[in-house]
């Protein structure tokens, strides 16, 4: 019986000072409405960086050699039968749904020639069919085709790399590189295809060819340097890499592999976007900070202007402690209500005018790129739950955190003063 | 009301004492009263004697420098803030000089709130209410707010709101001060038939003369003490 008397003295008291009351509900409102928007927009902003970085290097997950990552040797290999097995693992019904793309590369240093020169490049042989599903590469193609399953001594090359070694379709090159005898070897390919990525370090080093045609250069055979996974998005990294480790544990053990997620194998990218989520918690943070101290300042005015009635309540045998809750479900109250459609509005308006993404180019020109990522200038934002979750959390922890100093003041009045008060 | 024998209040040499920067002020100095139930008492005195102040040790409002207290047989001094509350709720009615309605109540719900808390069941709530309402005239006023009350009207809650609960007695401090004359004279009627009626125990804190006269005991205070204590037939 107490607690609805309790809540229901709480209700009618923030519906007695409606003006105030809608008025710092509107404070709340539209931080609850920008803290949506920003972070919507701000995750959908990462996963574009995340799937642009990792498309372009190792995937969500990768699967190396341990030493692999720092040699960037042949010799630091995944053996065929280490490789199948990754492979079926990922096939695994457990983690299918999960998994978007698996490719199986080998990745090696070499030198390209051309009749104009010669550049380092960063040959990439890739199943071309596997590849077009993992990278962006194919779809950034400015001449002639991507690989295709037929191809024996095609190239995929870069503007950068086509600039420098003044290459058109058809021309050839050469590569050079350690085969596994440690031995050089030298392939000559024809380019088959342009592609233009906008990473500068992507159109001037990498080279795409096919996975057999370097298994047979370099005596290979069917090893890869790696195993990349393009996942449905980052959220699914921690399940999917748990799950290789688990399936993977003695070639793990036996240090033969070692399962990473992005963050581990692309940590520039990683501390890009840690930077810039801390640079958004600190402005909300301060945001939310001003919102708080006018929390606060409601509250507490509207404690002192009621203190003979908190003391008429304990003269009537409401105890300090019950005084004290009237206030904080007045607070809680207010910031759940007002945090609520908040969400509501920012979800809403979010999705109405920038469901399709918010169109940066005008500002941002072209080509914004960093650690290996070009920058998409719309930005489609990402609903998640979770964040609508923690969004919630956090604005009723403002709200509980505002308004425990008004109801301290509340539960700790003199009684008798209270009733001199104003008379 | 109790069928307790206890008296409804007992002081034993009760001090109060405020420190207001280095003055000290005694407020109250060594009173000792017993008001038994059933008393209709008026405890009187200029401003500044101390009555006020007696009345809110009695009522477990404040806590006395020294001495004792007993309200219903129950020993405040020591008593938890918990404890005072529940004491508060169960054995002490209120009636202020400022009415002290909640604002945000209809006369009903202030009527009723001290019962809300004991958990009185709704039906007798609501069977205490109608009786009380019926006797101070209050009947088909329930569902106002005390700001569409006249002063008058609002005490008589205020009174009703004290007596609801059933307490061991009902502390008023200045009750008729914010009312004309024939309105005091009107709640002073209330609050008699109420003490014969019913047999609750009420105790003033006034310096209204017609207080005065109608009460069956008259205690006097001058300067925290108590000047005279005479009870008429």
């Amino acid at each position: 019986m107490h607690a609805r008397t309790i809540v229901v003295l709480a209700m009618r008291n923030l519906r007695r000072q409606m003006r105030r009351t809608m008025l710092t509900a509107a404070v709340m409102v539209i931080g609850g409405a920008l803290l949506i928007f920003a972070f919507a927009l701000s995750d959908g902003t990462h996963e574009q960086w995340i799937d642009s970085g990792i498309r372009t290097s190792t995937g969500h997950v990768t699967i190396e050699q341990p030493e692999f990552r720092t040699s960037r040797r042949i010799e630091n290999r995944l053996a065929t039968d280490l490789r199948r097995k990754t492979e079926h693992a990922l096939a695994s019904p457990e983690i299918a749904g999960q998994v978007v793309a698996v490719s199986s590369r080998l990745s090696i240093s070499a030198l390209a020639s051309s009749a104009a020169g010669a550049r380092p490049a960063q040959i990439l042989a890739v199943d071309p069919v596997a590849e077009a599903r993992f990278s962006t590469l194919d779809d950034q193609l400015v001449e002639g085709r991507y690989l295709e399953p037929d191809d024996r001594l095609a190239a995929y090359i870069g503007v950068g790399l086509a600039s420098s070694l003044e290459l058109r379709l058809g021309s050839r090159l050469v590569v050079q590189a350690e085969d596994t005898e440690h031995e050089i070897a030298a392939q000559l390919l024809r380019v088959v295809g342009i592609f233009r990525n906008g990473v500068p370090e992507v159109d001037q080093a990498v080279v795409h060819i096919p996975l057999q045609t370097a298994g047979e250069w370099l005596g290979s055979h069917h090893d890869v340097t790696n195993v990349g996974v393009v996942l449905t998005g980052s959220t699914a990294v921690a399940a999917v890499t748990a799950h290789l480790e688990r399936a993977l544990v003695d070639p793990i053990a036996r240090g033969d592999a070692r399962v990473m997620g992005w963050r581990e194998a692309n940590p520039a990218l990683a501390a890009a976007i840690a930077i810039d989520s801390f640079g958004n918690y600190l402005m909300f943070g301060i945001l939310f900070i001003i919102i708080a101290f006018g929390i606060v300042n409601t509250i507490l005015m509207s404690v002192l202007h009621r203190h003979r009635e908190f003391g008429v309540l304990q003269a009537l045998g409401l105890t300090p402690g019950q005084t004290g809750t009237i206030v904080l479900v007045e607070g809680l109250t207010l910031t759940a209500v007002s945090g609520f459609i908040g969400v509501s509005l920012g979800l809403l308006a979010t999705w109405y005018f920038f469901g399709d993404g918010l169109d940066m180019s005008a500002l941002m020109g072209e080509d914004m790129t960093f650690s290996g990522v070009v920058i998409d200038p719309v930005m489609v934002p990402q609903f998640r739950l979770v964040r609508i979750a923690q969004i919630l959390t956090f604005i009723l922890c403002i709200g509980a955190v505002a308004s425990i100093y008004p109801a301290l003041r509340a539960a700790k009045i003199d009684i008798a003063e209270s009733m001199k008060f104003e008379r | 009301m109790s069928e307790s024998n206890t008296p409804a209040v007992r002081t034993e040499g009760i001090w109060k004492v405020f420190q207001q920067e280095a003055e000290e002020i005694q407020a109250v100095r060594d009173v000792s009263l017993t008001v038994e139930r059933g008393e209709f008492t008026a405890i009187a005195g200029p401003s500044g004697s101390g009555k006020t102040t007696l009345l809110n040790l009695i009522g477990g409002l404040t806590r006395p420098t020294r001495g004792r207290v007993w309200v219903a047989g129950q020993e405040v001094s020591e008593m938890s803030n918990q404890q005072l509350a529940q004491l508060r709720l169960d054995q002490v009615g209120f009636v202020f000089q400022a009415f002290n309605l909640l604002p945000v109540l209809t006369a009903m719900e202030n009527a009723e709130f001290p019962m809300l808390l004991q958990g009185v069941a709704a039906d007798e709530r609501a069977a205490r209410i109608d009786e009380l309402f019926k006797r101070t005239g209050m009947s088909g006023l329930e569902d106002r707010r005390p700001g569409k009350l006249s002063g008058g009207q609002q005490q008589r809650v205020a009174v009703v709101r004290a007596v609801a609960s059933r307490p061991a007695l009902v502390l008023a401090d200045e009750p008729t001060a914010n009312l004309d004359s024939a309105t005091s004279e009107a709640l002073l009627d209330v609050m008699l038939e109420l003490n014969r009626d019913l047999g609750v125990t009420f105790v003033f804190a006034t310096h209204d003369a017609r207080v005065m006269g109608r009460s069956r005991r008259l205690v006097q205070m001058v300067d925290g003490r108590i000047d005279s204590d005479e009870t008429r037939a």
